[in-house]
């Protein structure tokens, strides 16, 4: 029996960024892993719920909970997240939310509690994909003598909210991609979800900062790219790099997994990427 | 009851480019809470053994706020008993009523301070200049930002948005000022000696010393008072009278709670064992012994700490002032403390500030000055659910329609067309329509609806793929492949 799980993709790698998921399925698949993909998913209500709007964010959820309950004949398939950040917000904000939100919603102690029960089951299966392939998928398809030096953004959630975290860098190194994070890479990039529309001033300021110490690795170790488990982070950072002319690449790592599977991780290819490739 | 604190008139805008625009003061910031940070990081990691120190002092600390009416009145009984007077202070305004009639009973004409936070929130040395009282900060950060006519901005190291050059500055005026020798140089060394120099007269002279206070031990009536120069030991022994100005919250129930507790500001704060004077205050000066003062009042200052017992806030009553969560926090190293506009700025200010008032000031703390990035909670060594509690305190600010109302309708839209797949895919439809309009315009900021305007000011606004992964996910099953 191959091993199945099923894809969140995340409302942005949907939207902004497909190329990032897509080669997250191949990577899964290349390894004999069976994806599902319950297409009625939308969006873990994250924007809404760190935004202070609880129950907006808990009509997300809901419907993520009910999508996820219903996709697989077990529902105990493993459900991966293309986002360290949303996974994040579904096994620690969830339980307490739909709890929370049923009872403001007039429905009954029971019924709160329920909600509470089902999204504990959905908390329990979410793993975000990079940690999943980590833990599951063998260390690389084939054995690698590549090494290609990128920039590495862990995300402030996926860093202290996902235990295990640290090990992601790991991961990517054994495939290859030399994976280094910048100076002071503990500190937030300023996105913040819709803190970086709200407060675009600081949010801008933050990201210059951690922009300055990631050129600093693309001068000192001739990184080739800008990559990260979030595109949240990935974007708000890629479109300050835009408005600046800088062309450094980014992109998601299941992007940069797939070149090294496919034994394509060269700068080249990693430019590639960044022109709208992938497919 | 709501309390009250002083705040800067000036609106948020404002104060955050004020901010920006300090060059000087955003490095030092910046240099220093990093520098904090390592150290704190450091002296954890080489005593393993303190965290099981810290997790029984976080559990005792919740017990005295939890049990803080019976605490305070224990507390009370004790100090009365050795001779001192204490008081209750609902508001700011009644502590600083009380301490300016201890004043004015006892024909005070120049007071001594340590360092105090409290006094800061009460606005204590306005009062006494109003009263013709002259003040004098003793703690070396507090008098440099007192000649400088600032507000602390950080609540551990007030200056900290001071370099020694300006420091330098500040003393040779100083000096000019009061025509004495200035200091040699701007080395730390020389600094040091030119102010202490200059207290030393003060201390001399003064009627009355002000303190705070770190802890108050129920059990025995005691005050503790941690410092890092010494001061508070002259503030609390050379002045006839003493009056100690404590929030309530400051509570511990006996000795061996104080005892895990004692190194957690030192340790998180600066990353050490402990401060280098630990002063304890017990009775006023009893008859025949030589030192200390004729008079003790104790001010327990309540201000809005009370009304948060038995809220979901109730662990921010925990803090110990340490000031690690300010020293982590990424946007108060951009900022510094005076952007925040409140005496206690960082995480815990944002969250204390609209807390301690009941939101009558600076409503916008919450969401303007926190990105959620959760630093906080992994430094507070008091376990103070800081980014659950900013989430939290968002949500009020919405339900009292303090926010911006454009920023409503766009996320309860929002959560109208994501509730559901068929909104959802509506959603993408209609933002690839208004792409089309909008074109790839630079700077098409002032076209894009609602809140997401705020994102094309500063960056390139991301485009809508021309096929989804459900698009395509949708795509590659019925090409069966």
């Amino acid at each position: 029996m191959p091993i199945t799980v099923q894809l969140f993709v995340t409302c942005l790698a949907d939207m902004i960024r497909p190329q990032a998921a897509i080669a997250a399925v191949h990577v899964l698949e290349n390894r004999g892993i069976q994806v599902e993909f319950p297409e009625r998913q939308t969006c873990c209500g994250q924007f809404s719920y760190n935004a202070g709007y609880q129950h907006e964010a808990a009509v997300m959820a809901r419907n993520f909970v009910q999508v996820f309950e219903s996709g697989s004949p077990e529902d105990s398939a493993d459900i991966v997240a293309l986002s360290g950040s949303c996974a994040a917000m579904v096994i620690n904000t969830y339980p307490q939310l739909l709890y929370e939100d049923a009872l403001q919603q007039r429905k009954s102690e029971t019924e709160a509690r329920e909600w509470k029960k089902r999204a504990e089951k959905i908390a329990h299966r979410v793993q975000e994909w990079s940690m999943w392939l980590d833990r599951h998928g063998e260390a690389s398809l084939a054995p690698t003598d590549m090494s290609l030096p990128v920039v590495y953004h862990l995300g402030c959630h996926m860093r202290r909210l996902l235990p295990g975290s640290e090990r992601a860098e790991e991961f990517l190194k054994d495939k290859g991609i030399d994976a280094r994070e910048p100076e002071n890479a503990e500190e937030c990039c300023g996105f913040g979800g819709t803190y970086s529309f709200t407060e675009p001033v600081l949010s801008t300021a933050l990201a210059d900062d951690k922009l300055a110490n990631i050129q600093r690795v693309v001068d000192d170790a001739q990184a080739v790219c800008l990559t990260s488990a979030d595109l949240g982070c990935l974007l708000h950072l890629e479109g300050r790099l835009r408005r600046q002319k800088s062309s450094l690449p980014v992109c998601h790592v299941a992007e940069l997994v797939e070149l090294a599977d496919q034994k394509k991780l060269t700068p080249a290819y990693v430019q590639e990427l960044v022109r709208g490739g992938g497919e | 009851m709501a309390g009250q604190l002083p705040f800067d008139e000036r609106p948020w805008p404002e104060r955050r480019d004020a901010a920006l625009q300090n060059q000087t003061m955003r490095h030092t910031i910046g240099f220093v809470t990093r520098r904090f940070t390592l150290v704190k990081q450091e002296v954890y990691r080489a005593n393993p053994d303190i965290e099981a120190s810290r997790t029984v002092a976080v559990g005792q600390k919740r017990k005295a706020i939890h049990d803080l009416p019976e605490l305070l009145e224990r507390f009370r009984t004790q100090v009365e008993e050795h001779g001192g007077h204490t008081y209750l202070a609902a508001r700011a305004e009644d502590a600083v009523d009380i301490a300016l009639n201890i004043a004015r009973t006892n024909q005070v004409k120049s007071v001594i301070k340590s360092k105090s936070m409290v006094t800061e929130e009460i606005e204590l040395n306005q009062a006494f200049g109003k009263e013709g009282i002259a003040v004098r900060e003793t703690d070396l950060g507090e008098y440099i930002i007192q000649l400088a006519h600032e507000k602390p901005s950080h609540i551990l190291a007030p200056a900290v948005h001071r370099n020694r050059h300006q420091v330098a500055d500040l003393f040779q005026e100083d000096a000019a000022q009061k025509k004495i020798a200035p200091p040699h140089s701007d080395d730390i060394e020389d600094l040091t000696r030119y102010a202490r120099e200059r207290l030393r007269q003060e201390f001399l002279q003064a009627d009355m010393g002000v303190t705070g206070g770190n802890f108050l031990v129920a059990e025995t009536g005691t005050l503790v008072l941690i410092t890092n120069e010494g001061n508070a030991d002259m503030v609390t022994s050379l002045p006839p009278v003493l009056v100690s100005i404590v929030g309530v919250e400051k509570m511990v129930e006996n000795w061996t709670s104080l005892q895990e507790i004692i190194q957690q500001p030192a340790m998180s704060g600066i990353g050490r064992h402990l401060s280098s004077y630990t002063t304890m205050i017990h009775a006023p000066k009893s008859s025949g012994s030589a030192e200390g003062p004729e008079q003790w009042h104790v001010i327990l200052v309540d201000n809005g700490r009370m009304a948060l017992r038995g809220t979901k806030f109730e662990d921010v009553l925990s803090c110990i002032r340490c000031g690690a969560c300010l020293n982590v926090c990424p946007v108060f190293r951009e900022v510094g403390g005076h952007a925040y506009g409140s005496v206690y700025p960082g995480p815990i200010g944002i969250v204390e500030t609209p807390l301690l008032t009941d939101f009558q000031i600076l409503p916008e703390l919450p969401s303007k000055l926190c990105t959620l990035c959760h630093a906080c909670q992994e430094a507070c060594p008091m376990d103070i659910s800081l980014p659950q509690h900013i989430v939290s305190l968002r949500h009020i600010v919405i339900k009292r329609h303090l926010n911006s109302g454009m920023v409503g309708w766009t996320l309860k839209t929002w959560a109208r067309f994501w509730g559901t797949a068929s909104g959802y895919r509506r959603s993408i439809s209609l933002a690839r329509v208004m792409q089309r309009f909008y074109g790839k315009r630079r700077n098409a900021s002032g076209l894009i609806p609602g809140m997401f305007a705020g994102w094309g000011q500063t960056r390139e606004i991301p485009q809508v793929a021309p096929q989804t992964f459900h698009e395509w996910w949708q795509d590659r099953n019925q090409k069966g492949e």
